[in-house]
């Protein structure tokens, strides 16, 4: 399974516990009701299922799901060169 | 004047089914929950575990989550998702679900012998089966004692004092023990009470094997040829109410709490030794005002382990005398198993449900008598039950003794 923006969605929708429609990039983390403790858990996943290594400390000042999901998108690239694909990337 | 405690709502779930009803149709009908079980932990054949068990195959979280208007069940312990699906029934049934202003200064005291052991185990798996170097970040607030305590609190909005009580198979026992006390020194009017318990994990079942405590085929109690417990999960929740508070909202009472005994027998840690149950019951007893000689539905501990039912009969005879066959004795754990830290509230409830109508479920599995345990069982079917009052004992490994009194209300 690769890494993209649907699956780092998916994710955070189970992690967090969601709706998947809820989940759109102008949405605040604080709206969406995603607390520290959830950050930690989508962390914990995305190391699970594409072992990608984040710190908390790499999320601060994300305040848009936007902005959490291209970072991780942005973290992902960065540790595997293959996945730096145009059609991966922002849009 | 000392409150009165009204039991005003019920719920459950075990391997009987969710809901009282399922659970009452069950239990009256003789129908048995205990099933071959048959599981793998991590999908790896070293560790299969397979045996008689009461368990649950799925709960069904819709109306939790109607309620809370977000999905909850699906990050959670089986041991607070039971907790929470009881919970809804018992406030839904109450009819508080809607009124904030009580649940807002209401109690929680929640009993469960060990939290949260599917995620325990799910974490011990990571650490030393695939020897990864971190767990799931939830682990500890899914696993700890007190989660179901934690999530009824959210979930619900009780705002008031809660905690978790732990006193292994009586810790529900106790917890509505203490519900009732905190009703009658006017500390709360409101009190959600109960235990939760969900222990059919690879690690907790071979824990049990190990005690040699488990029956290799049924629940038997208090009959010849009972090889031990079997065992079950699930939760169980009432809510205890003020007697006045209850009938000026118009609430339905289900019955009245009218006696708590509780005592410890300083004698070892798993077998049972007679004198601290008979100093519970008697308690119990003279705290509700009731006379041994009163006709009373007795909701045995009854585990179907040999010592335990010998010692509970001796106990029975020695409380009640040569007047002790004009009563009658159940023991649920036949239909739905040990319930573990649920199981006082469970069968607390099984006889409310029997008081309430007249009719006391059977023993099942019952293949003779046991000297040693000549009691008045239920036996066969469903029977009859005319009296008023009910006695439920729990006598917990540690010697822990909790036996609760209730009486039919109306």
């Amino acid at each position: 399974m690769s890494i993209d923006r649907n699956s780092v969605l998916d994710i955070i929708a189970e992690e967090a516990l969601i709706d998947r429609a809820k989940l759109t990039p102008e949405a605040t983390l604080e709206s969406l009701g995603i607390a520290s403790l959830d950050i930690i858990s989508i962390v914990f996943a995305l190391e699970e299922k594409f072992g990608l290594t984040l710190e908390q400390s790499d999320l601060e000042g994300v305040e848009s799901l936007g902005q959490l999901v291209d970072l991780i998108l942005d973290r992902a690239r960065a540790e595997s060169p293959l996945l730096s694909q145009p059609m991966l990337g922002k849009p | 004047m000392t409150a009165r405690v009204a039991v005003t709502g019920l719920g459950c779930i075990s391997g009987l089914g969710q809901g009282i009803a399922a659970t009452w149709a069950g239990l009256v009908d003789g129908r048995g929950a205990v099933r071959d079980l048959s599981r793998r932990f991590a999908e790896d054949e070293r560790f299969a575990f397979a045996g008689p068990a009461a368990f649950i195959d799925a709960v069904d979280g819709g109306a939790v989550e109607t309620h809370a208007g977000r999905r909850v069940m699906a990050q959670l312990d089986p041991v607070s998702a039971y907790a929470l699906a009881a919970t809804h029934e018992a406030l839904a049934d109450a009819g508080l679900l809607d009124q904030p202003a009580l649940l807002d200064e209401a109690a929680i005291l929640y009993g469960g012998a060990s939290g949260g052991n599917v995620t325990l185990e799910e974490a011990y798996g990571r650490l030393f089966l695939k020897a990864l170097p971190t767990v799931h970040p939830l682990t500890i607030p899914r696993y700890m004692t007190s989660a179901a305590v934690g999530q009824i609190s959210m979930l619900f909005g009780v705002r008031g004092m809660a905690f978790a009580i732990a006193s292994a198979c009586a810790s529900s026992a106790h917890a509505i023990a203490e519900a009732m006390h905190l009703i009658r020194a006017g500390r709360a009017k409101v009190v959600i009470a109960g235990g939760s318990d969900a222990s059919i994990n690879y690690g907790s079942w071979t824990a049990w094997k190990a005690l040699r405590a488990m029956a290799p085929d049924a629940c038997r109690p208090f009959s010849a040829e009972r090889k031990g417990m079997v065992l079950g999960e699930g939760a169980a929740s009432l809510v205890l109410e003020d007697l006045d508070h209850a009938r000026a909202r118009g609430a339905v009472i289900h019955a009245e709490v009218i006696g708590a005994g509780a005592s410890s027998d300083a004698f070892d840690l798993t077998q049972p030794d007679g004198v601290g149950a008979v100093k519970a019951m008697r308690q119990a007893l003279a705290d509700a005002g009731v006379n041994a000689d009163e006709p009373c539905l007795i909701s045995a501990h009854g585990t179907g382990t040999p010592l335990n039912d010998k010692m509970e009969a001796q106990a029975l005879r020695e409380v009640f005398g040569a007047g002790l066959d004009r009563h009658a004795v159940i023991a649920t754990k036949s239909a739905h198993g040990h319930l573990l830290g649920a199981g006082g509230a469970i069968e607390l409830i099984a006889g409310i449900r029997a008081l309430q109508t007249s009719l006391a479920p059977p023993v099942l599995n019952y293949l003779g008598p046991d000297p040693d345990c000549a009691l008045p069982l239920v036996l066969g079917a469903a029977a009859p039950f005319a009296g008023e009052v009910l006695v439920s004992n729990s006598f917990a490994f540690g010697g822990m003794n909790s036996v609760l009194v209730a009486r039919r209300f109306g």
